[in-house]
């Protein structure tokens, strides 16, 4: 038996769905911040981030017995946490309403002076202008470090349709940082 | 293509599919301003390490209707969490990191915050009330480093950080843990 630090997630599925729900705390602790950071740069809020993953873990837990491959479960919780943030942008429309803690990191980093904050602002607030489907293509490849066959294959698409989307990011992204160039 | 169109070529560039070396002469200024665009993505770590327990709370809470480590009304209503954003790149001043402290106390007059970071003075650091939801948040520039702090509710009750761990003061009180 493997200690439970090394558990596998469907270990650690099989065993909460099996009457053991504390263990799903393990869960939660292994993919809370990694997902927390896609969260975040979609819904440009830390906050809005913190509420979303939160809400996702509580409805996965309620769906687990429908996790058709516990050992998959990280694919099937994202697909939840991407429902969630997709929703949540419909629900709020307040554009580039970015996280004051976002901001303050930013201005924070003097490697390259207040120009350079200025500009690491203006990108935050231009990420915000791209449509969610344009977003959640950068922030997984730019943010993320994701492949493009990394993200057809978590998002069921094709490789030509995200690079499609990526490649409209870019030209949004230039239009809105014309005047910061 | 428009003015505000990269060539196809720095997109393929931005993609990581060819290198600056590769583009034309004539695109290189595009490519190099293509490339400090995707420099100015912020990369940093974001932690939220109260949602675990936030997380457990409300299914515990579901089940038993009634979680028995919440009997006093006001702590039921708490929770805390810290989130700090680390960059992915070395930051200057050196040591120094952003963080936030956030604690739900819809009851609460006030709060403030004490620690090691401010002497553990108790009107040193007041966290501001967010809306009408009881978010209280503050957010510090810390050294590097182990802190143990807790939160002041209405200048009385000090509190651990729920979604930190803590340690035991000597005193008979506990003391939340950060460690950056």
């Amino acid at each position: 038996m493997r200690p439970e630090s090394q558990a596998t997630d469907g270990d650690i599925v099989r065993s909460v769905l099996a009457g053991d729900r504390e263990r799903y705390a393990q869960l939660v602790e292994r993919y809370r911040d990694r997902y927390a950071r896609y969260a975040a740069r979609m819904l440009g809020s830390v906050d809005a981030a913190e509420d979303a993953v939160q809400d996702a873990f509580v409805r996965a837990f309620d769906q687990l017995s429908q996790c058709k491959d516990p050992d998959k479960f990280v694919g099937w919780f994202f697909l939840i946490l991407r429902n969630r943030c997709f929703a949540e942008r419909r629900r709020s429309r307040s554009e580039a309403s970015l996280d004051a803690a976002d901001s303050v990191a930013a201005a924070d980093r003097t490697d390259g002076g207040a120009e350079t904050a200025e500009r690491r602002r203006a990108l935050q607030h231009a990420l915000l202008a791209l449509t969610a489907d344009q977003r959640e293509v950068f922030v997984l490849k730019h943010v993320e470090g994701l492949s493009y066959g990394e993200i057809a294959e978590r998002l069921s698409a094709s490789i030509p349709s995200l690079k499609m989307r990526m490649h409209r990011a870019y030209d949004r992204l230039r239009e809105e940082l014309r005047d910061h160039a | 293509m428009s003015e505000h169109e990269y060539h196809p070529l720095v997109k393929q560039l931005l993609d990581g599919e060819i290198t600056l070396a590769e583009l034309p002469a004539e695109l290189r200024a595009e490519g190099e301003a293509a490339l400090q665009l995707l420099g100015m993505v912020d990369r940093s770590t974001v932690s939220v390490p109260a949602v675990t327990w936030r997380v457990m709370a409300r299914l515990e809470n579901r089940r038993r209707r009634a979680l028995p480590w919440l009997l006093a009304p006001a702590l039921a209503l708490a929770a805390a969490l810290a989130v700090w954003l680390l960059t992915a790149k070395p930051v200057a001043p050196a040591s120094m990191v952003t963080v936030r402290f956030v604690l739900v106390a819809p009851e609460a007059h006030n709060v403030s915050l004490a620690g090691t970071f401010n002497q553990w003075d108790a009107r040193a650091t007041p966290l501001v009330r967010s809306g009408a939801s009881g978010v209280w948040t503050a957010t510090l520039q810390l050294p590097a480093g182990q802190h143990q702090y807790a939160f002041v509710v209405d200048g009385q009750r000090w509190v651990p950080d729920p979604g930190a761990p803590a340690v035991d003061d000597g005193f008979g009180r506990r003391n939340s843990v950060l460690t950056l």
